[in-house]
């Protein structure tokens, strides 16, 4: 029982960052844009949320400084597809590398410096209760994650904005000769995924590892990307999904702890598990074959007005 | 009463081009104005100036009296002008009522929106089930939805961009009583079109454009369809020469059953199709856009390759099985409706393009490697016969208009003699001397004793050009037969659905 | 005063030759100030990083030997990217590659004979192919995008080597390191030059360089590649299956990748290592697009890219520089180098109020 508490805990807390990056991601491809500078906004927000962790001690104001340097790395990926029409795919990977370098470089004097995690949103009492602590035990990005979820699905299928911002991923052409404007709803998506990834990134040094470490966030930033195509668009089955590597990479730190069944495999097929289980993850949806259907029609392409 | 459009000396340019040049003519409120020119008249630059999708240069808008500037498309709505695209702006994936909303400026509860949606269905007869998605929706549906979203912001202008290109002429007819109803309850509708008789049918006053300029202001009541159409073409009109007397050769291309699946998600598959074309035949394949012609002729050129090899037969030899390479090999060339992209790569030469198509028929191709010199020399020969307007074979397709491009690619493919040519659209978006060189360009391959399919919405065209016609319809094709043989009205109930009592019976087998 | 684009009639070929110029430039330019403004000493860092390995010429060496793998694997993904398929795994497919090679210095320990290096180099060119034909089947049978699965890949291989060289491959000898043992003489990539670390692998990369411009620009197969990445529609009606398209252009690039990789292990590093995927994969997409996706234009790249590593080292001793500013610079070139992208389709012209008066 306290195992198994323990270890629904740890999946939690793995899946949250995940969960939010992708629900960022979401968005962001729902309004057509293709943004695979995910792990790199992630890497940037991470150090964001650490530097400010570090001197300030203020975990909510770490969260938001790892959000606006996520939001200032995604307007760079703004500028570049949206402004300039560059081709999102390859601006997407020098995101990334550019937000590995930056993260590494910020980091460089910060190495084995330890912060502290941050504490659960509710009372001591709830928090650290043998069972309620399931339910009560995290801290505020656990029950965000959440909330984002039903926020997002109800802004998407339940306000006008969130009609526009389909409307402008499914037919940005139509979208504009209406009147819309197809770039400046992609800069809000891609600066709200910014924020997300940033966020997300964040959560590293807050929630898992209290520390710095270069490439902490293990490409977990590309895991987000592929479960948007997993969840086929769709805010609720990002959270199972989200969830469901959560677990696998629970097993991986529980494996490498030693003991039990899970040590009878090698150490690194667990660590390498996460990534092959993403690739069967996008094998089994396409098996499905409505999966691809649910992309939205613009995804990925450049938006010139035919005129 | 003010007029309730006036537009004084609208011009606007563009790189190289002056769409518009002191453009000036008045709408009257309740007037249905036609708007006439060829492709690239500047009638759609003009209207989408009105529409604020563009800024002119210089000029004036008045409306009601008042002069205006309509900054965009939001504030044009809110003059009280609405707009029908030629090309839809709807969106797939949603709902029909999602797709209203979208072209509400006012933010309205969607319960409310769609009693007031059907209200309008109800008064001008355009009915609709708001909940469908638009992707299952016939084109004449999706018009509906454009003008019922048009309707609903009580317009006192409505501009219709070509509404007639994708109806067939019942629906044609049903879409005049609803413009008709709406211009005697006072609403002016500008009427863009370059079909002469819907226009005589319909319109009250005839603005013509041609390269630009406005060449008159008529009634078409009292003008005949000749007389418009010289004015909007500048020259005396030509017609194709045919060979008098001509007897067509024995049977070339055979299809025989053919069918293909359903690849795309709204796409129409073509389903137990059959015809002959003899040699020196040109066979016409009438229809209304998007029941199954792209699939036809992807079908013919290779592109979807079906599973029975007697189903295509060239000379009694069957080619069902083989790719495009291979076909082409076998002397079948085609020509898809998309040019740039699909015809043709926009972003390489047109020597290069030439190696897409002619590589194998002309050798173009030595041990893997391409000779370029070959295929140079093969397009600076496709620019010269067919008049192309390129600065030479290293131009890119890109580079070029439409309709030198469509000139350029028939080009391509007349001259490797293919002993079949399937052409989609051949002139579609092409100004009437490019149309009329190409229809004489393809009379002359028949003559010479190829067959040729041509598959065309534009049934002026394949009146004129093509000596036996079938229709498609929803992927399955009528019976040929000889395009003297068929009056209008009996081709416009083929391509609505309505099949002929016995003719077409062994031809559309249920 | 205001800029507006406006499309070009044709799309410029100066500006393609002259944008991955102006990147590098404008890196250089604008990697001053930033540095300057975090606290670094800006102006020591680009002349560290950009001019002294040029300028000294002990580190030529070192340029061509980092050059070399970069080259190699860079035009590989030149060709994919032509053909708008994304290859990004080439680090893992560089890993296997790797591997195989490794596989095949380990079975044939303290043997001698001439045939051992050619066998390695296939194995390990089959190696890559094999790794990207992965992500090769998944796409053209279950349409699974190749970004995400061969990307996936290249985290799993690093896996594979720490696996390998903890347990089955460990070296006897090696005091517990986790590494294989020293390949054999005869599994090592001998020098070309006599007292330098230069490798048969540096004119092998050029080579392949110069082949691959060749096949490219006049043979069906380049063709086929360009016409299916600038027109997939076009392509099938040309006659050209997009899926074996995609085959190819996954086996191509994997195998090149792997020809890095068993290139590199038998060169410097001479035995597998835990440090043996450096990023050269990574790093050889910036080195395709900074050549223009032109195989010729990948070998300049590739010695640009080689330069910022070799001086990022040379700015960590010097300067105190963390070697992470060199990635900050690579990808500001790339960055830049998209960014000026759209001046070959468009021209920038200033709006004034006389119509007339314009600038490019």
């Amino acid at each position: 029982m306290e195992l198994t508490l323990a270890i629904l805990i740890t999946v939690v807390g793995a899946s949250t960052p995940i969960l939010i990056a992708a629900l960022g991601e979401l968005v962001v491809e729902r309004a057509g844009v293709l943004n695979l500078g995910v792990e790199g906004m992630m890497l940037i927000g991470a150090i964001a949320g650490f530097v400010v962790q570090f001197h300030t001690g203020n975990p909510y104001l770490a969260l938001l400084c790892g959000a606006a340097a996520g939001t200032a790395a995604s307007l760079i990926f703004g500028f570049l597809t949206l402004s300039l029409s560059a081709n999102q795919t390859a601006t997407g990977l020098a995101l990334t590398i550019f937000g590995t370098g930056f993260s590494a470089l910020a980091g460089s004097s910060y190495s084995a410096r330890p912060v502290t995690l941050m504490q659960p949103l509710f009372p001591a009492d709830l928090a650290t209760h043998p069972v309620l602590r399931v339910i009560f035990g995290y801290s505020f990005p656990v029950y965000f994650s959440f909330v984002m979820v039903v926020a997002i699905w109800y802004f998407l299928h339940k306000t006008r904005a969130g009609l526009i911002l389909r409307a402008v991923g499914e037919n940005d052409q139509s979208a504009h000769s209406i009147g819309y404007s197809v770039i400046g709803v992609r800069y809000l998506a891609v600066m709200f995924g910014g924020a997300m990834a940033g966020l997300a990134g964040a959560c590293f040094p807050l929630l898992l590892t209290p520390q710095w470490a270069e490439r902490m966030t293990a490409g977990r930033g590309w895991i987000a990307v592929a479960l948007v195509v997993f969840a086929s668009w769709k805010p609720f089955r990002l959270l199972g999904g989200a969830y469901l590597f959560g677990l696998v990479m629970t097993m991986e730190l529980y494996a490498k702890a030693g003991g039990g069944p899970l040590s009878a495999v090698p150490s690194e097929l667990w660590a390498a598990l996460p990534y092959l289980a993403t690739v069967v993850v996008l094998v089994l949806i396409s098996i499905r074959r409505d999966a691809s259907t649910n992309a939205p029609a613009c995804l990925g392409k450049p938006f010139l007005p035919a005129n | 009463m003010p007029n309730r459009l006036e537009l004084t000396g609208i011009t606007k340019q563009f790189p190289g081009v002056l769409a518009n040049d002191h453009v000036s003519f008045s709408v009257k409120p309740g007037e249905i104005h036609a708007l006439l020119g060829e492709n690239g008249a500047g009638k759609s630059t003009l209207v989408k100036m009105i529409y604020g999708i563009m800024q002119p240069d210089a000029g004036e808008i008045r409306w009601n009296g008042e002069p205006v500037v309509v900054p965009n498309p939001k504030a044009a709505r809110k003059l009280g002008i609405g707009m029908v695209f030629q090309h839809f702006s709807l969106f797939e994936a949603l709902t029909v009522l999602e797709n209203i909303a979208l072209g509400m400026d006012a933010k309205i509860p969607s319960r409310e929106l769609e009693s007031r949606i059907r209200e309008v269905m109800q008064t001008y007869g355009l009915l609709l089930d708001p909940h469908r998605t638009v992707a299952t929706l016939s084109v004449g549906e999706r018009q509906r939805i454009e003008i019922v979203r048009a309707l609903l912001l009580n317009p006192q202008l409505l501009i219709m961009d070509e509404p007639t290109s994708v109806l067939t002429p019942q629906e044609v007819e049903q879409l005049f009583t609803v413009l008709r109803k709406l211009a005697a309850e006072g609403c002016s509708i500008l009427y863009i079109s370059h079909k002469l008789h819907e226009i005589k049918a319909l319109c009250d006053t005839a603005t013509i454009l041609r390269g630009g300029k406005l060449v008159d202001t008529c009634d078409p009541k009292q003008e005949t369809s000749r007389s418009m159409a010289e004015k909007m073409i500048g020259t005396g009109l030509r017609d194709i020469v045919k060979g008098e007397g001509r007897v067509l050769g024995p049977p070339k291309l055979v299809v025989n059953r053919l069918r293909t699946g359903k690849t795309g998600h709204f796409d129409v598959p073509v389903d137990n199709v059959s015809f002959t074309v003899r040699s020196g035949e040109i066979l016409g394949i009438a229809g209304v856009a998007g029941n199954g012609q792209n699939a036809l002729l992807d079908a013919l050129s290779g592109e979807i390759i079906g599973d029975d090899r007697e189903a295509i037969t060239i000379d009694g030899y069957g080619i069902g099985l083989m790719n495009t390479t291979e076909r082409r090999k076998q002397g079948l060339c085609a020509v898809p409706e998309e040019r740039n992209g699909h015809a043709a790569v926009g972003d390489f030469s047109l020597a290069d393009n030439s190696v897409l198509t002619a590589r194998d028929r002309l050798g173009m191709v030595v041990m893997g490697l391409i000779n370029s010199g070959a295929a140079k020399t093969y397009t600076g020969k496709v620019i010269a016969d067919f008049a192309v307007k390129a600065l030479g074979p290293a131009s890119t397709a890109g580079s070029l208009s439409g309709g030198n491009l469509q000139k350029y690619i028939m080009g391509r493919e007349i001259l490797q003699k293919p002993s079949v040519l399937v052409v989609s659209q051949p002139t579609w978006g092409v100004d009437a001397g490019a149309a009329a060189a190409i229809h004489q360009a393809l009379v002359d391959l028949a003559a010479a004793g190829s067959a040729i399919v041509v598959i065309s919405q534009d049934l002026d065209e394949l009146r004129a050009l093509c000596d036996t016609l079938a229709v498609i319809n929803m992927g399955r094709l009528s019976e040929a037969r000889p395009v003297k043989d068929f009056s209008i009205e009996e081709i416009g109930l083929l391509m609505g659905g309505v099949h002929g009592t016995t003719e077409g019976a062994d031809a559309i087998p249920a | 005063m205001q800029f507006r684009l406006e499309k070009r009639r044709e799309p410029s070929r100066l500006m393609s030759y002259i944008t991955p110029f102006a990147a590098v430039l404008l890196t250089m330019v604008l990697g001053t100030v930033i540095f300057s403004l975090i606290g670094y000493d800006g102006l020591g860092a680009v002349r560290e990083i950009f001019l002294t390995p040029l300028t000294n010429s002990y580190k030529w060496q070192d340029l061509g030997i980092k050059a070399a793998p970069l080259i190699i694997i860079g035009t590989g993904l030149s060709i994919a990217y032509r053909a708008n398929v994304w290859n990004i795994g080439a680090e893992g497919q560089y890993v296997i590659g790797g591997l195989a090679g490794t596989g095949i210095a380990l079975l044939t320990y303290g043997m001698t004979g001439w045939w051992i290096l050619p066998l390695m180099v296939l194995a390990g060119i089959l190696g890559g192919m094999a790794y990207a034909a992965i992500p090769a089947f998944l796409r053209t049978r279950l349409n699974v995008n190749e970004i995400l699965t061969s990307l996936m890949l290249t985290y799993a291989s690093v896996q594979l080597i720490y696996y390998l060289i903890r347990a089955p491959w460990k070296d006897p000898m090696g005091m517990g390191f986790p590494q294989t043992r020293l390949f054999s003489e005869a599994a090592r990539l001998p020098t070309i030059i006599p007292g330098t670390i230069v490798h048969l692998g540096v004119p092998i990369a050029v080579i392949v360089g110069i082949v691959a411009w060749f096949i490219m620009t006049r043979s069906v197969f380049g063709y086929r590649m360009r016409v299916v990445g600038a027109a997939p529609h076009a392509a099938r009606y040309g006659g050209f299956s997009e899926n074996k398209t995609i085959w190819l252009a996954m086996l191509v690039s994997g195998g090149l990748a792997g020809l890095a990789g068993v290139l590199e292990v038998a060169g410097p590093f001479q035995r597998m290592v835990p440090g043996f995927p450096t990023n050269y994969g990574f790093t050889a997409i910036i080195v395709a697009f900074l050549g223009r996706l032109n195989p010729l234009g990948v070998i300049v790249a590739g010695v640009v890219l080689a330069i910022t590593f070799v001086g990022g080292e040379v700015a960590q001793t010097t300067i105190g520089l963390p070697n992470a500013a060199t990635g900050i610079f690579q990808a500001m070139m790339l960055f830049f180098l998209l960014a000026g992208d759209i001046l070959i389709k468009y021209r920038l012209r200033r709006v004034s109020p006389q119509p007339s008066v314009g600038a490019a």
